[in-house]
């Protein structure tokens, strides 16, 4: 049996959610009525055990766990529940408010290690570029024609009389400068350094 | 007596003053003996208690003995005496009494006996000079005339209509389309929670229809709409458009042979477009009137239905006419329409012929209705496997061009239809899928009923519907079980909002009454006033204010029905504190007209009218008027400065004198501060004014230099001038400023009645600040 504790701040969780740097304004947690809208058009609630409904009331609930549940991961960030829900809520919004959550406390950085080649490429280029991590997934998913692309890009571009996509090093410094000044870099080091 | 002779005898007048110990309330802390010496009259009087037979005595011997002109009553707060004084003061007119409040607003919150009565004489002393410039007056008469119109059809209007005509009320009933019933023909059956049966709709409302037929005092007009409206002292002007029907009623017999020959084929809106009508019809076998109409839109005029018609009845020159009829009040009726589906297409209606709404589905299994009450898809003509209904469509939804409001009837509805379903057709299954079931009251009992008639309910919004293979998918979360579910059916009802009908919001707009956020009809109070609305005389009932079921509407319709016989029958008795206009300054600039929010000026026989029935006497006219050519009777200029001058003429130079305005909700809430004996700072004068717009420059500008050293005004905010007011307190502060008068000097608050203490901890806030500040006059100021 769950005991609902006589909790000095029941609704610490809710509150942090609401407070965080990345929630609207107009969040409408506290409007949610259960109603599983959400969860009834949620390509992740169709697929996998991710219930955003659910997620809405564990954190109603003060249901800390929440932050470190693997399930969270499962959002596909489609905003779909956010187009849908009749009460003014987000639950896309609060499912990336409690990722970011779970990153702080060291639980999810390891979800997003294998991402930090973008961060790199940022740092190094100055654009977002697919890390050749991730190429065997790509020709999988799109087919080998992705190598075609990625080979003979220059050419392409220039048949397409597009300009020279690499950034002037003036640019690239300034852009690096921009991202170690913000603190991007220090987490991108931080991450890099979890353990999986 | 005019006021030129009034004020020409003012320093002659002859003014008893009657003092009330109040058996110690007022003697142990007032010095009595200071109080009589300092005030100026030609009788003073001091008794144990004035309000006694005996205190009547003595005003009253004293009045006729004495030969007074004028009276004032230095005792409780009016709120608890004013009455009972008022009729002891006669033979004298009641309104020239005035009352000064030494015990609520002085005795009982000054324990400290010097400035208490230093307080209580200041406050005799405003009651003297004010009751110098009273005026004796007739209360005012309320007559309103014993006709009515009622604007909508529906079971509500008809309710309405019929409550009025039995009281004797000539009352005209207001259609807009060719047949009164409204909604509740259409919906077949009505549930009964008590027997837990459902039963014919038309077999209840016929009766009622046939009354209002019947009832000499009802006229019912239809095919008409209102087109405008004007206010004349009590009265309504209206001017109705009469749309011409083309077929003359008292010959049609409804022989319907026009129909049958006419080539024009429509979409029937009685069977929610489900079913084909001609250009000339009768909406349903039991229309009434019992007659044909043509509908313009559509009709070709080729003239076959004349050619066919026996009676002779058919005029397709018909024009349509403007009939103009004054009543004496309006009783808005105009019910409601429902949620416009185009504005969910996750829900896929209008794609498919077997997904409806609550009230398609009420046709289909109407007797009357396409199918003739038979439960048959509208694609294929078979009868559903399941039916899959969805709760709140549109209702309870913030998304854009949703209802944020529960649309209170439509659990009902879906239960009603599914335990038809259940009763007549056992093998199709009944899913209902919903967020709540809202069943309150006795509702509950029919929904237990629906439960064990094996109606399966699952809690889930369904997000959409998709059609796979001939088949539809519903798709929605079982948030019990924490399962996406999706529901294969072959027919989907839809529960959709109520919203209020085109009629609500263009009737209201040309009566002029306001509407809510959701464009319902607003009542004057939602909790007290339910049926009233902002403008006195017209009043709103059924769904025109707001979803409700048909119970609550003739509930509410018998109360607006009511609340009209009040008006009329009542001779209800109104105090003459209203605006009054001398019409040789004003020059119709009608700025007055504009700013009246309860609509009580208006032009006839070009010269400026007041209804002294709606006029509540705020003042926030007078601000408007350049020529000073109204006055508000009983806060005359003369009136609120003399009250002003009382208060402050005997201000010694260290004193601190704050007066504080405070309108008939301030004023209650004063006298509390008292019961409850709080003390408050001995600064403050208490002085009552209908409204915080009457307030304007030159009284605070006499208060200041007469020496106030701060000024209050409280006012209650919920009345429909509050936020006229609060624009005119910056306006105020600005000309303080102009006169080098620190606007710090000026407060202004809200007030409330149970909020007595908030409102005494703003007088020593006030208070404090006002020390702060210093003295009038002082650096600060200039
Ligand atoms: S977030 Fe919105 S859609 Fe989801 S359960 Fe709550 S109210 Fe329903
Ligand atoms: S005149 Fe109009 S109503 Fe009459 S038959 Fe022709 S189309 Fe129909
Ligand atoms: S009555 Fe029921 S279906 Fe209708 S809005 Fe309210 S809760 Fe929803
Ligand atoms: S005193 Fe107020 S209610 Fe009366 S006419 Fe003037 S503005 Fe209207």
């Amino acid at each position: 049996m769950k005991t609902i504790k006589l909790d000095k701040n029941p609704l610490k969780l809710v509150k942090d959610v609401l407070n965080d740097l990345k929630a609207s304004p107009d969040l409408g947690i506290y409007k949610c009525v259960q109603c599983g809208m959400c969860a009834s058009i949620c390509p992740g609630a169709s697929q996998t055990e991710y219930d955003p409904r659910d997620m809405i009331r564990r954190v109603l609930e003060n249901d800390e766990t929440i932050i470190d549940d693997e399930t969270i991961w499962d959002c596909f960030s489609c905003y779909t529940c956010n187009s849908i829900c009749p009460s003014g809520n987000n639950a896309s919004e609060v499912n990336q408010i409690l990722r970011q959550m779970s990153i702080e406390k060291g639980e999810g950085a390891q979800k997003i290690k294998d991402f930090c080649a973008y961060g790199d490429s940022f740092m190094e280029m100055g654009i977002g570029s697919i890390p050749n991590e991730f190429f065997n997934v790509m020709v999988k998913d799109v087919g080998n024609k992705y190598m075609d692309l990625k080979v003979n890009i220059e050419d392409i571009r220039t048949d397409l009389g597009l300009g020279n996509y690499i950034l002037p090093k003036e640019s690239t410094d300034e852009i690096e400068a921009i991202l170690d000044n913000s603190g991007f870099k220090v987490r991108l080091e931080k991450i890099k350094r979890c353990k999986k | 007596m005019s006021k030129a002779q009034l004020n020409k005898n003012k320093s002659n007048l002859k003014i008893g003053v009657f003092l009330c110990r109040c058996g110690g309330n007022i003697s142990d802390i007032i010095d009595m003996e200071k109080l009589r010496l300092s005030v100026k009259a030609e009788v003073i009087e001091e008794f144990e208690n004035l309000c006694s037979i005996n205190g009547r005595k003595i005003i009253r011997d004293n009045i006729i003995k004495k030969n007074l002109d004028r009276v004032v009553v230095a005792a409780c707060s009016p709120i608890t005496h004013e009455k009972t004084f008022q009729n002891y003061v006669s033979p004298l007119n009641p309104y020239l009494l005035e009352m000064a409040n030494i015990r609520e607003q002085c005795s009982w919150v000054n324990p400290d006996n010097i400035t208490a009565t230093e307080k209580a004489i200041s406050i005799v002393n405003a009651a003297i000079e004010k009751v110098k410039y009273s005026q004796p007056l007739v209360p005012i008469l309320r007559k309103t005339p014993n006709t009515a119109a009622v604007i909508g059809g529906g079971i509500s209007g008809i309710s309405a209509s019929l409550s009025l005509a039995r009281q004797g009320i000539e009352t005209y009933l207001i259609e807009k389309e060719p047949t009164i019933g409204g909604s509740m023909v259409k919906v077949g059956k009505l549930f009964s929670p008590e027997k837990l049966a459902e039963e014919c709709a038309m077999c209840l409302l016929n009766p009622l229809v046939n009354e209002a037929v019947q009832n000499k005092n009802i006229n019912i007009i239809t095919n008409t709409t209102l087109k405008s409206a004007e206010r004349r002292a009590g009265n309504f002007n209206l001017l109705i458009e009469n749309k011409a029907r083309k077929v003359i009623t008292d010959r049609c017999i409804s022989c319907g042979n026009c129909a049958e020959v006419c080539p024009v084929e429509v979409k029937d809106s009685w069977n929610e477009g489900m079913t084909i009508r001609k250009a000339i019809y009768k909406p349903f076998s039991q229309a009434v009137p019992d007659v044909y109409t043509i509908d313009p839109e559509n009709c070709k005029k080729c003239g076959k239905c004349q050619d066919v018609c026996r009676m002779d009845a058919i005029d397709l020159t018909m024009e349509d006419e403007i009939i103009p009829m004054t009543v004496g009040s309006v009783v808005i009726a105009t019910g409601h329409k429902t949620f416009d589906m185009n504005k969910r297409p996750e829900y896929s209606y209008g794609r498919h012929k077997d997904i409806l709404t609550q009230m398609e589905l009420a046709r289909v299994m109407g007797v009357n209705g396409p199918t003739k009450g038979e439960l048959l898809k509208p694609s294929d003509g078979k009868v559903p496997q399941r039916v899959v209904m969805i709760q709140c469509v549109g209702s309870r939804d913030e998304k854009p061009g949703g209802r944020k409001y529960c649309s209170k009837v439509c659990c009902m509805v879906a239960i009603k239809h599914a335990n038809v379903i259940k009763q007549h057709y056992p093998d199709t299954d009944v899913i209902i899928g919903y967020t709540d079931m809202r069943t309150p009251g006795m509702y509950e009992k029919y929904f237990k009923y629906a439960q064990s008639n094996e109606v399966r309910l699952i809690r889930g919004r369904p997000g959409e519907i998709e059609e796979k293979d001939g088949i539809f998918i519903v798709r929605l979360e079982d948030t019990l079980s924490k399962e996406p579910l999706e529901i294969e059916t072959d027919l989907v009802v839809l529960s959709t909002a109520m919203e209020p009908s085109e009629g609500t919001v263009d009737v209201s707009n040309i009566l002029d009454v306001g509407l809510t956020e959701e464009l319902f009809v607003k009542e004057k109070h939602s909790k007290i006033k339910p049926v009233a609305t902002e403008v006195e005389g017209i009043y709103v009932c059924g769904t025109a204010q707001g979803p409700k079921d048909i119970t609550d509407s003739i509930v509410q319709a018998n109360a607006a029905s009511a609340k009209v016989s009040e008006l009329i029958n009542g001779g209800v008795e109104l105090e003459p504190f209203v605006a009054n206009i001398d019409n040789s300054k004003c020059n119709l600039c009608k700025k007055c007209i504009d700013v009246c929010k309860y609509k009580a000026a208006f032009i006839q026989d070009n010269m400026l009218s007041v209804d002294p029935v709606a006029c509540v006497g705020c003042g926030a006219c007078l601000w408007e008027c350049e020529n000073n050519a109204i006055e508000i009777i009983g806060q005359t200029d003369e009136q609120i400065l003399s009250m002003i001058t009382g208060m402050l003429k005997d201000k010694k130079p260290d004193e601190t004198r704050i007066i504080a305005f405070l309108d008939s909700v301030g004023y209650v809430s004063a006298d509390n501060i008292g019961i409850n004996k709080i003390n408050v700072p001995s600064s403050i004068r208490i002085i009552k004014i209908p409204s915080m717009n009457r307030i304007m420059p030159k009284h605070l500008l006499h208060a200041f230099n007469m020496g106030a050293d701060g000024i209050i005004m409280g006012e209650y905010p919920y009345n429909p001038m509050y936020s006229k007011t609060k624009e005119k307190v910056n306006g105020l502060k600005q000309e303080l400023i102009k006169n080098n008068i620190n606007p710090d000097r000026l407060a202004f608050y809200k007030v409330y009645i149970p909020y007595f203490r908030g409102l005494a901890n703003k007088f020593n806030k006030f208070n404090n600040q006002i020390i702060e500040l210093g003295k009038i006059g002082s650096k600060i100021d200039s």
